[in-house]
């Protein structure tokens, strides 16, 4: 696999996502969102960052990017697309993935570890992690509430397309453990062929030296 | 040709930038106030007038149909 690792205006989590790839022996190159043809890459990360300064809404600008076109094309495809914090926000507003992005409960940029209770899930990034097993991931951002319609809800829960949920270090899941107001707990879906998926949290700094909880995510990607 | 989009968080949305105001607007008056929602203001202008540019650019650029209404005034 050669993944490429997009980089928009205002993107700042590059150099970690390629750490992260470099780190698992993960082919890897930086694209440029001016780019429109992605040949030979099979892979795609929408890395974290502040695309288009998020004016507007987050993700909202970059959506229109040339390269968004061939990353809608490699994903209809079935190739794996990721989206990580910001590369989230993007894939929704793009609608690759479905729902809204709101700002955070509290109205702080929230930047912590949490851990994230991983769903049983069609998702690809997550097929070899036991459903139940709880990671560890920082999140830092300052709209990552999700939300979605309560019909749009129950077709996630149906289709199996939650992935992954804020808990407590023992997975058990309820408000106290939720940072930023997300329905259901939220912090990531994929689509329903589960080969798209957006996050908050940054798999991407817990790789190497930062610990393995990230490196379980990217080693699908291999 | 000026045209002005509103661009509002839907009813039933959490809107917590508008909380944040009307909390401070209570404090500061010492009057209950019923609702604040945050919303957005654009002003486009254009040689000449084009309603349907305007549709596409407020419904597909400026609001996100999930959690915002638009609103197009001709000015």
């Amino acid at each position: 696999m050669k993944v490429a690792i997009v980089r928009f205006l205002g993107t700042n989590c590059d150099f970690d996502c390629k750490y992260a790839c470099d780190t698992l022996g993960i082919k890897s190159e930086f694209v440029f969102y001016t780019q429109i043809d992605l040949n030979g890459f099979d892979t795609v990360i929408l890395p974290g960052g502040f695309s288009y300064g998020d004016y507007l809404r987050s993700g909202a600008l970059a959506k229109f990017s040339p390269v968004m076109d061939s990353v809608r094309e490699l994903a209809k495809k079935g190739y794996p697309v990721i989206g990580i914090c910001n590369g989230f926000q993007i894939l929704i507003e793009s609608g690759l993935l479905k729902g809204a992005l709101l700002k955070n409960k509290t109205l702080r940029f929230i930047h912590k570890d949490v851990y994230l209770k991983v769903e049983k899930s069609r998702c690809y990034f997550t097929k070899n992690i036991k459903s139940e097993s709880v990671l560890k991931m920082p999140i830092a951002h300052a709209e990552g509430n999700y939300f979605c319609s309560d019909d749009y809800l129950k077709y996630l829960l149906d289709n199996d397309m939650i992935v992954l949920r804020y808990a407590s270090k023992n997975g058990h899941i309820n408000d106290t453990y939720n940072p930023n107001g997300s329905v259901y707990n939220i912090a990531g879906i994929c689509n329903e062929n589960g080969n798209v998926f957006g996050l908050m949290p940054h798999p991407e700094r817990v790789v190497g030296d930062l610990g393995r909880d990230g490196e379980i995510i990217f080693k699908h990607l291999l | 040709m000026k045209y002005v989009v509103i661009v509002k968080p839907k009813k039933g949305i959490l809107d917590p930038q508008g909380k944040a105001i009307k909390k401070v607007s209570e404090n500061y008056t010492g009057k209950k106030i019923e609702d604040i929602r945050v919303g957005k203001y654009f002003e486009i202008t254009l040689n000449e007038p084009d309603d349907e540019l305007i549709e596409t650019v407020a419904k597909n650029i400026l609001s996100n149909e999930v959690i915002e209404d638009y609103e197009v005034i001709k000015k």
